[in-house]
């Protein structure tokens, strides 16, 4: 399609024309992926395990959702802000729909390896959802039906954790989102000199907080259930108090929601092998503890 | 020597607050929520395992004031206490999380130590892991009769059980010590010089050994063989570079009754790079 202009050549006459034009190609479904090659931004492992497990990238695929916060909302105030969670469930569902049509639109089964990226600002929440279409090359799904009649999954997950759920039985069905924001407790002054030098636990912040985090969690498990998982994995924690407003503290919760599509669990029987990279020769003891642990120990 | 409370802090029975338990009500009705990741959930599986539920515990906590000699090294039992106590009421409420799924154990325990800028002198102490049931209805509480807790990872607590071990706590054991500063003679003596400061060397080591001593000590009253994957932290949270925190990480396991067969590993060489 010609949009692109390069320097020197005249605009198209018929601006609106040509925006028709561009606007009815967005609307129709791109052509089967053997007619135009693909894009991913898989590794050349990923692809090669992908293609393995039966299935193929074919395109990579975004979401993005812009939702504003109502002004003043973050100013002072006790307990849940819940105006700014509501904001936050309706970006992240507004880009993961969005995600799921551009994957229709290339006849992708769904999405997987999508990076969030989720940013809660004074005046809006922005989510990015970036991930690569797959399909199973025959078109069918694990029960034999024909995968284009369903919803299309996004998963976070990489292609390597995706074809290993696979071959477990598992598929994932969805993002799992939570969040939730609260103002910081305070205490009165004279309980604070009361408690100068003591040891003492400070409740109603413990339970402000923990129930925060809580919620947040809950409507993970809520938007789970919605999507009809039966499990979410990789759960992800992020909290802490909000760039713009140090006395609000957010929290989000999310992972990927998945669901048993076998009969039964299938055991992967691992083995134990002694890698003989350089990597291990080189005597690293973290590497000896687990490192795929991705940075849960500190 | 053990200034550590002898007896962690009785767990003050169902103080979870109310969405706590909305969501572990939640939880009961089939879904189930972990931290693991993909090769972690399957290994636990492979363990014989089955997730229950994500669970955490937190504690906001007000640490008290001592005072402290420049010129002298010594712990700081009050500051002790205050960590000690903090970590074992999060875990406590982890616990308890983890008992109303009616889980046999929490793997992939994670410490964490959270400062707010509102919070003067306080810190939010969290714990989180993942509630595992056994499958084959097995009961693998510990000694004391409380879900086990592990810091292992998946892969890890898999590698364990095969062994014929099983994983009893979380053990731990902190110590806050106070180093003493140099004199200036003592410092303008050694300038120039290379020499041992030994007056440091001691400090550093007897707060180590102090806070081993205390974790091996909870190990103990576990009855545990031994303690796997223990590491050794030090941080000087809020206190400036001459108070430091040691603390001591580790699982206590015990041997399994049952004859174990380990599988050889296979040598392999992979080809990343």
């Amino acid at each position: 399609m010609s949009t692109s202009f390069s320097p020197g050549t005249t605009p198209p006459a018929d601006i609106r024309a040509e925006m028709l034009l561009g606007a009815r190609s967005l609307a129709t479904p791109a052509p089967p992926s053997e007619k135009r090659g693909i894009t991913s931004d898989l590794s050349v492992d990923e692809a090669l395990l992908l293609h393995a497990a039966g299935w193929e990238p074919l395109d990579l695929v975004c979401g993005v959702a812009v939702v504003s916060v109502p002004v003043g909302v973050w100013n002072w105030g006790r307990g849940a802000i819940s105006l700014a969670s509501d904001a936050h469930d309706q970006a992240v569902d507004q880009a993961a729909a969005q995600l799921r049509g551009e994957c229709s639109k290339v006849h992708g089964h769904g999405v997987v390896g999508v990076r969030v990226e989720v940013s809660v600002r004074t005046h809006h929440v922005d989510v990015e959802l970036v991930g690569t279409a797959v399909r199973p090359i025959s078109g069918k799904d694990a029960r034999g039906n024909d995968a284009a009649q369903a919803m299309p999954f996004v998963s976070d997950l990489s292609a390597r954790d995706f074809t290993l759920l696979q071959r477990a039985g598992w598929m994932p069905v969805g993002l799992a989102f939570g969040a939730s924001f609260v103002y910081a407790p305070r205490r009165t002054a004279g309980t604070a000199m009361k408690q100068t030098r003591q040891n003492v636990e400070l409740t109603n912040y413990t339970e402000a907080m923990y129930s925060a985090r809580e919620s947040a969690m809950e409507k993970m498990q809520r938007s789970a259930l919605h999507a009809g998982g039966q499990g979410v994995v990789e759960v992800k924690v992020t909290e802490g108090p909000m760039s713009f407003a140090r006395h609000a503290v957010g929290f989000t919760a999310w992972g990927t929601a998945v669901r048993l599509v076998a009969e039964a669990h299938q055991f992967v029987q691992p083995q134990v092998v002694l890698p003989l990279d350089d990597a291990v020769v080189t005597f690293e003891a973290e590497s000896l503890r687990g490192s795929e642990s991705k940075g849960r120990r500190r | 020597m053990t200034e550590q409370p002898e007896v962690p802090p009785e767990p003050v029975a169902h103080d979870l607050p109310k969405d706590a338990a909305h969501r572990l009500e939640e939880l009961e009705h089939g879904l189930f929520t972990s931290d693991l990741s993909v090769n972690e959930f399957l290994l636990v599986k492979e363990a014989g395992f089955h997730p229950l539920g994500f669970v955490m515990g937190s504690s906001i906590y007000h640490i008290g004031i001592q005072t402290r000699k420049w010129g002298e090294s010594q712990e700081l039992t009050k500051l002790t206490e205050a960590m000690y106590t903090a970590r074992e009421l999060a875990m406590n409420r982890m616990e308890e999380e983890a008992e109303q799924l009616g889980a046999d154990g929490v793997v992939g325990v994670r410490l964490d130590v959270n400062y707010y800028e509102w919070g003067n002198d306080s810190a939010e102490f969290i714990a989180f892991g993942t509630a595992v049931k056994a499958e084959d209805g097995t009961s693998y509480r510990n000694a004391l009769g409380k879900p086990f807790t592990s810091d292992l990872s998946g892969q890890d607590f898999w590698t364990l059980m095969q062994t014929g071990h099983v994983p009893q706590a979380l053990v731990m054991g902190t110590c806050v010590f106070h180093i003493a500063h140099r004199k200036l003679t003592q410092a303008l003596g050694s300038m120039g010089q290379n020499v041992e400061l030994p007056n440091f060397t001691q400090a550093l080591y007897e707060a180590r050994e102090l806070a081993m001593t205390r974790m091996q000590d909870e190990a103990g009253r576990l009855n545990a063989s031994g303690i796997v994957g223990v590491r050794l932290e030090e941080k000087s949270h809020q206190w400036g570079s001459h108070t430091i925190e040691f603390l001591a990480l580790g699982t206590a396991v015990t041997k399994g009754s049952g004859e174990v067969t380990l599988p050889k590993p296979i040598t392999i060489i992979s080809l990343d790079n």
